[in-house]
């Protein structure tokens, strides 16, 4: 009974505290619950949807072939293989609005009894019945074309079949949701159409013989006969040694990669949330801390009078217990709550850059088992934390001998007479140094997170160069290829008329396998152009250069000698070092020109013109203009790939959140450390007033504290964030195949989060300092 | 004639209580002369405080007016009554209230650098020599938490005189004081005023009230009475406190 008249009383009493932490619970749980959310339900919907869908445990792209089904009764024939599925399509390139796209899209012939594509609505907000059938001239596609090329219901998309004009043109119905390419993570895109118009393309094709640009292919859905046993690789390389399959072969998959591929964007995201998830954290404990030890000292002699009525220490630390748990409980109850509405954000949000509506319901189970270690966590420090109620003795406390609480050490800095603020904030500030070390230990957090995605973006770019680096095998400002027989002194003509080209080279990506595993070869004529991580670039031509994951996939290293099969035969290469690309999350190797031609055929069309131009600005006239004059005889791209706006897009929308989440949190930090500060200080501010101090005067002096006490915290959070940053951040990034991250810090990157955090300290602590107009020099009169 | 210093015409006070309001000083008239050592007595809890800090401008008035050197300080601005406090007021609380992480001699420097009446070169000198006047010059380097309240009553004198104030007010200075050190305190401040400093002292302590030339009775919020004295000197203390106590019983003190 007494308990609970003190607890109301205590409630009351430590009300702003336990909204403080309230608010800083429900902030953090918030987006704890909608990461978890994000990143266990988007993983699960993939991989249930690739089941669901029929994808198999490898799917291979093929062309070239008359008959899929005669291969795969081939395949069905190994007894590690139990089906293959066939899905046809055509291979072709396309247009939206004159902007041609990066990869062939794939028009995939649609069946609407085999239940296996999700159509959203018109709005992308939900999902509605998928359609009898397509109509002539409707196409449906992935919603991730809206962040990509800016596509939208209505539009056309308009698809080279043949030379000479031989266009199709379709109008976007509607919005699909493919599980399977339609992340804008993935350049290849999947486009259905109907029966009509599927056989008329598979007509002009066939009429078109040489001219035809599009090409029929399918999809190949090989299930394994005991997927749990049988990797991908190793049905991959059974596959290759007892079929034909290799000569048809476009691409191959395992829906493993195909779902790593479908997530990159979720994952690095969830990754990068819950590290910041975790700094928030953090900043609640040391809110707690701090709270808790300042609510002791200013209830010390309240406690002492309980004591000598009979209350022991214990209950009273469980009183204590009991009066956060309602904050802390509240806003994680909160927190929970407003979880999924957050998550249907997300979801809404994100939908267009990663093509597939991530389930909202919250992973209740995961949850609440995350809720609950960390409220245990949360409960144990707390409990820590209020010993010291343990030790008050009554009669001292009742004295007013605040104990060690009370005691204080006062450092003499200096005080000048010129500079009086700075002297007095400074000798403020070190007297109360344990009260200002909240304020400061939070800085270092948020400044640290701050920086660390700062840098992260500065390396990424205004146009994602850092992101480009990443993924080429080699750098360039433009790349042009080019089909049938236009000679490339035109070409280069054209480019000259706008802008010098200082450097050019040539790049092919043929596909080879490597001990039996296939990968894109990046082939180039100078190969001294390669990233090189470790060892040297293939300079002889019995050489190759491999990813650091196709060294590891392959149990392989520098000096190590591997088998390489081409289009025309095979050889011995030797590893003569380890590259970075990450094109295809880094199933690649690097090949010289010389090295590649002793194993593979030649051709015109299979290079890549690479120039470097003097002005880079010109690029965009320049692939424009190359298009007008050459149309479907050229394919130009530039240093960049349309998905790397969505990553663009969603790591300013991630710094955006960021820095709201950073000022909300310093908002109520400073409002709760800064008004305990004032109440501890208010007899020094009174004292200062009667000296003739003004109200403004003292109120700089406080939210200077506030910003050296920050200042010192956003230092040291500066300098974790440079050591590091490239070491957590690279950790994060070889998981997407990146294994160069370097960053590079702008000042404006590596200021502004400190500047910004010290600022808002200093803002905010010199509005909460408005409650000093009220503490009247009437305070010090004596009774 | 003498010259008015300061001045409370019809000073009303009301604290607000439960909902009610307290009226504690009462349409109080009062005038301080320039170089007067002024008392203002009363039992506890007749409202002397109150009264003092409604005077100094430390607290709002809730009626009347209050004028200084012929200005009408209670309509002065927040920053005016800083700069008033700074330059021309000096207070001595019954508790020092000194800056409890600052030292005696930075208690007076600092109050001396916001009053900007001198140089901080100066500043720092003067501030040295007030210190050896009170007598406080060996604790002037110790935080007041190490130093006795005698020496830190003296201090605390110090810093009120630091920027010359035209008018020092003093809130029962020695009443946390012993029987020693309150004499001390006393001589300083009659020191002080015989140098010319006007002071403005409330006690409830005969023997303090004695160092007045002007003594004013204050009870239900309202002067109820004055007594005018000559100039004090130690050989008339025993005289003038039968004077005082004569005086006091008279209004049945
Ligand atoms: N801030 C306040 N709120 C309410 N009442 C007050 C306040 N300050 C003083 N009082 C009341 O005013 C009366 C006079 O107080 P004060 O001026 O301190 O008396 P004293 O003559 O002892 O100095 C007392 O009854 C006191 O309770
Ligand atoms: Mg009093």
């Amino acid at each position: 009974m007494g308990n609970k008249v003190i607890f109301k009383a205590n409630i009351k009493r430590h009300r702003g505290a336990l909204i403080g932490v309230f608010i800083l619970v429900f902030l953090a749980c918030g987006a704890l619950g909608t990461v978890l959310n994000v990143w266990l339900n988007s993983g699960r919907y993939v991989h249930g949807e690739l089941t669901r869908a029929g994808f198999g445990s490898l799917t291979a792209w093929v062309s070239g072939l008359t008959d899929a089904r005669s291969l795969a009764n081939e395949m069905e024939n190994l007894p590690e293989v139990s089906s293959v599925e066939i899905q046809n399509l055509i291979f072709s390139n396309y247009t939206v609005d004159g902007q041609e796209s990066d990869s062939e899209g794939q028009l995939i012939l649609y069946h609407s009894e085999e239940i296996r594509y999700r159509f959203f609505t018109d709005d992308l907000h939900g999902y509605q019945e998928q359609p009898e059938a397509i109509s002539p001239g409707e196409i449906y596609v992935s919603p991730s074309l809206v962040s990509m090329m800016g596509l939208t219901l209505g539009d056309e998309i308009s698809f080279l079949i043949a030379r000479s004009g031989r266009d199709k043109v379709f109008t976007v119905a509607g919005f699909y949701e493919d599980p399977f390419m339609g992340s804008s993570m993935i350049g290849m895109k999947g486009f259905l159409i109907g029966e009509e118009d599927f056989q008329e393309i598979r007509q002009v094709i066939q009429s078109s013989g040489i001219d035809a640009l599009a090409r029929e292919g399918a999809m190949l859905h090989i299930f394994a006969a005991d997927p749990d046993t049988m990797t991908s690789s190793n049905l991959n390389q059974t596959i290759n040694d007892n079929t034909s399959l290799s000569s048809y072969v476009e691409f191959i998959h395992s829906e493993n990669a195909i779902a790593g591929f479908m997530l990159i964007l979720q994952n690095a995201f969830a990754a990068m949330l819950m590290a910041f998830v975790a700094v928030l954290l953090f900043v609640v404990v040391i809110v707690l801390g701090y709270s808790i030890s300042s609510g002791i000292e200013a209830d010390y002699s309240n406690m002492g009078m309980l004591k000598t009525i009979g209350f022991t220490g214990g209950q009273l630390r469980s009183i204590w217990l009991a009066q956060y748990l309602t904050g802390i409980l509240g806003g994680m109850a909160v927190g929970l709550a407003a979880a999924t509405p957050l998550s249907h954000l997300v979801s809404n949000t994100t939908l267009t850059t990663t093509g597939i509506y991530i389930p909202a319901h919250l992973p209740i189970g995961w949850c609440l088992l995350a809720f609950g270690i960390l409220l245990g966590l949360l409960m144990g420090f707390i409990w820590l934390k209020t010993r010291p109620i343990r030790d008050i003795a009554p009669m001292k406390a009742i004295r007013g001998d605040i104990g060690a609480a009370g005691k204080i050490k006062v450092s003499r800095t200096p005080i000048w007479g010129k500079h009086l603020q700075l002297g007095i904030a400074l000798r403020q500030l070190t007297t109360g140094k344990r009260r200002y070390a909240g304020a400061c230990m939070v800085a270092v957090l948020l400044v640290f997170i701050a920086s660390m995605i700062g840098r992260m973006d500065s390396w990424l770019g205004p146009d994602g160069k850092g992101m480009m680096d990443a993924f080429n095998p080699a750098d360039h400002d433009i790349g042009v290829q080019v089909f049938g027989e236009l000679p490339m002194e035109e070409v280069e003509d054209a480019i000259r008329s706008y802008t010098d080209i200082t450097d050019d080279y040539l790049l092919a990506m043929p596909n080879v396998a490597v001990n039996g595993m296939d990968y894109t070869a990046n082939v180039i004529t100078e190969p001294e152009r390669f990233h090189i991580l470790e060892g040297r670039t293939c300079l002889e031509d019995n050489e190759i250069v491999l990813t650091e994951f196709v060294a590891a996939n392959l149990g392989v290293g520098i000096g190590d000698t591997v088998a390489v099969t081409g289009d025309s035969g095979s050889g011995e290469y030797i590893v003569s070092g380890i590259y970075s690309c990450a094109n295809d999350m880094g199933d690649n190797v690097g090949m010289s020109r010389e090295g590649y031609l002793k194993i593979g055929q030649d051709a015109p069309q299979l290079w890549c013109h690479h120039y470097f131009l003097k002005d880079t600005t010109q690029k965009e006239a320049i692939r424009l203009a190359l298009e007008n004059a050459y149309g479907g005889d050229i394919h130009i791209h530039e240093n960049t790939w349309p998905g790397l706006f969505g990553i663009i897009s969603a790591m300013q929308a991630l710094m955006v959140f960021l820095y709201v989440m950073v000022a909300i949190f310093i908002l109520v930090v400073t409002v709760l450390t800064g008004s305990k500060l004032l109440a501890a200080e208010q007899r020094d501010m009174g004292i200062y007033k009667a000296l003739g101090f003004t109200n403004r005067s003292l109120r700089l002096s406080f939210s200077l504290r506030f910003a050296m006490a920050s200042l010192l915290g956003s230092a040291i959070g500066l300098i974790l964030a440079n050591f590091l940053t490239d070491k957590i951040v690279s950790a994060a990034m070889k998981l997407a195949g990146i294994s160069n991250f370097a960053s590079a810090p702008s000042v404006v990157s590596v200021l502004l989060p400190a500047l910004t955090v010290t600022l808002l300290f200093a803002g905010f602590a010199f509005l909460t300092a408005g409650r000093l107009k009220r503490i009247d020099v009437t305070i010090l009169i004596s009774e | 004639m003498k010259e008015i210093l300061l001045k409370g015409t019809n000073i009303c006070k009301a604290f607000p209580e439960n909902g009610t309001e307290t009226q504690i000083l009462q349409s109080v008239n009062v005038e301080v002369y320039k170089g007067d050592f002024t008392i203002i007595m009363g039992a506890s809890g007749a409202g002397k405080s109150t009264l003092l800090y409604a005077l100094s401008g430390m607290d709002s008035i809730t009626g009347g007016e209050i004028t200084y050197k012929n200005q009408k300080i209670s309509s002065f601005s927040e920053k005016q009554m800083a700069t008033l406090r700074a330059k021309e007021f000096g207070f001595v609380f019954q508790q020092t209230h000194l800056a409890s992480n600052l030292t005696l001699l930075e208690n007076v420097t600092v109050a001396g650098y916001v009053s900007k009446t001198a140089s901080p070169k100066e500043i720092q000198e003067r501030a040295s020599r007030l210190l050896r006047q009170m007598r406080a010059e060996k604790a002037a380097g110790r935080l007041p938490s190490q130093v006795s309240g005698g020496e830190a009553q003296r201090a605390a004198i110090a810093r009120a005189m630091i920027g010359n104030p035209g008018l020092l007010f003093a809130d029962e200075p020695t009443g946390a004081l012993n029987k020693t050190n309150s004499e001390e305190v006393l001589n300083l401040l009659s020191g002080l005023n015989q140098n010319g400093q006007s002071i403005l002292m409330v006690t409830h302590d005969a023997k303090a009230a004695i160092r007045g030339n002007r003594i004013l009775y204050l009870e239900d919020g309202q002067i109820l009475d004055e007594l005018t004295l000559p100039v004090f000197k130690e050989t008339e203390a025993k005289e003038r406190e039968e004077t005082v106590t004569a005086w006091l019983s008279s209004l049945q003190w």
